[in-house]
């Protein structure tokens, strides 16, 4: 079976954690508890009728006591990155955290997910501002609580984990 | 990885409480070792080789028994002796470099906790769809420095002390957290409800699903696992005070099993406190 690590990076409280409980579980919860270390999760799917298990790392987030432990990231195979489209601050971030990231687990394929989507109201990204993120990141807009995007996004990863060179061409 | 060492020490202690007739917890705090001497070799950079020398780790386990008539005593003996067994002989020490290799690992952990479920079902009966036979809880550390590995299944916690702040590595796999976590209760109506606390998740229980976790530890960084005989009894900020204060494992152990008894005793307490030394 193929197997790969997936682990998933973003600032504190923008949803990491959610996003695996919905895609993983197919569960919702509105409590907040934040990520000590590293949680781990499987799920098991198939691309193109071959079987594969993504290893999904959830990794605490990036708060004002602790950064993100980078050694967590060597040998992923892909990374999503989530920032939390109600707090515009968790998207400023995402490249400096890119590039820490990088140096750990490389060049491998990623998506970005804007998530809490379902949060109309409180949505802080201006049209002008998601377009100039898009021109750098492979975006999808996600709502754990919804489910909206979740699926996609860790399907797009898996694909592109698949196929790496495909991916970054 | 970093390369920096540390001086592991590590004590456990278990205690039957004030109010208990048997202690149904139990423990085990083992190393496991791996050593290849290089002897001779033509290969001119041998550097490969002495990173296999004296790889070590370190297994620390705290087990909590439910169900009457010594059924509780013997699961958690039972899941100990089993997880101890099956890590001897099927569980490789992992020198962390290897992604694939740690995947396997994790998996190798989670079936030694498998096989430990399965074990109190085969030698304790099956606890039928009422749940009522012999359960366990189980919290597991695998150190293999700096990486803690953790498998966890039902109610009792393991934490880490760093720069003087508890964090809790485990999630208690209760009734409450269960429907907390689906969305169905929130955090105040678990607190008034009575079923709560029941284990939704045991070895030996007809739930039984560990989670995974992990974490770098630091120097200096103290690891606690322990059963709800603690928890229940001693706050969160009096066993960081004891843990900060402790100038040994085996001196703050003692320490949080007094404080535990000056709590009421309600329950057996069982801890293992593991302090990273700066070597």
């Amino acid at each position: 079976m193929i197997q790969k690590k997936v682990c998933m990076v973003g600032v504190f409280g923008t949803g990491k954690s959610s996003l695996v409980q919905r895609f993983v579980h197919s569960l919702f919860s509105e409590r907040y508890l934040s990520t000590v270390g590293v949680k781990i999760d499987r799920k098991s799917l198939e691309l193109d009728g071959i079987p594969m298990t993504l290893v999904l790392w959830d990794l605490a987030g990036r708060d004002k006591h602790e950064d993100i432990t980078v050694s967590y990231l060597r040998g992923s195979h892909a990374v999503l990155y989530v920032a939390d489209g109600t707090r515009k601050e968790t998207c400023d971030q995402l490249s400096e955290l890119r590039a820490l990231a990088r140096d750990a687990a490389g060049d491998v394929p990623t998506v970005l997910a804007l998530n809490k989507s379902d949060l109309v109201d409180s949505w802080m990204l201006t049209p002008d501002y998601e377009s100039a993120l898009a021109a750098e990141w492979e975006i999808v807009r996600t709502s754990a609580k919804t489910g909206a995007g979740v699926e996609e996004a860790f399907l797009r990863l898996a694909r592109a984990a698949q196929a790496p060179k495909r991916a970054q061409s | 990885m970093t390369t920096t060492t540390v001086r592991v020490d590590a004590f456990g202690q278990t205690d039957i409480g004030l109010r208990r007739k048997t202690n149904e917890d139990q423990f085990v705090i083992m190393t496991l070792s791996k050593a290849a001497e290089l002897r001779q070799t033509s290969v001119q950079d041998a550097t490969v080789f002495q990173e296999l020398s004296g790889q070590e780790g370190w297994l620390f386990v705290v087990a909590d028994g439910v169900g009457g008539h010594r059924g509780g005593e013997l699961a958690s003996k039972t899941a100990i002796t089993s997880l101890v067994q099956y890590i001897g002989r099927a569980v490789s020490c992992f020198s962390g470099v290897d992604p694939d290799g740690e995947h396997q690992f994790l998996e190798q952990l989670e079936g030694a906790v498998h096989e430990a479920h399965r074990r109190i079902f085969e030698e304790l009966g099956d606890s039928g769809a009422g749940g009522q036979g012999p359960a366990t809880t189980l919290t597991m550390v695998m150190l293999m420095w700096p990486r803690a590995y953790v498998v966890h299944v039902g109610d009792s916690r393991a934490f880490f002390l760093r720069n003087g702040r508890l964090r809790q590595l485990t999630q208690d796999q209760t009734t409450g957290e269960f429907l907390m976590a689906r969305g169905v209760w929130t955090e105040e109506q678990a607190r008034k409800m009575p079923i709560a606390g029941a284990l939704a998740s045991a070895l030996g229980a007809p739930e039984m699903k560990p989670s995974v976790g992990l974490v770098d530890l630091q120097p200096g960084d103290t690891l606690l696992l322990c059963t709800d005989g603690l928890t229940k009894f001693v706050s969160d900020e009096r066993i960081t005070e004891v843990l900060v204060g402790a100038g040994d494992a085996e001196s703050a152990c003692r320490e949080l099993v007094e404080a535990a008894l000056a709590g009421g005793g309600g329950d057996n307490v069982t801890l293992i406190a593991a302090r990273m030394v700066p070597g």
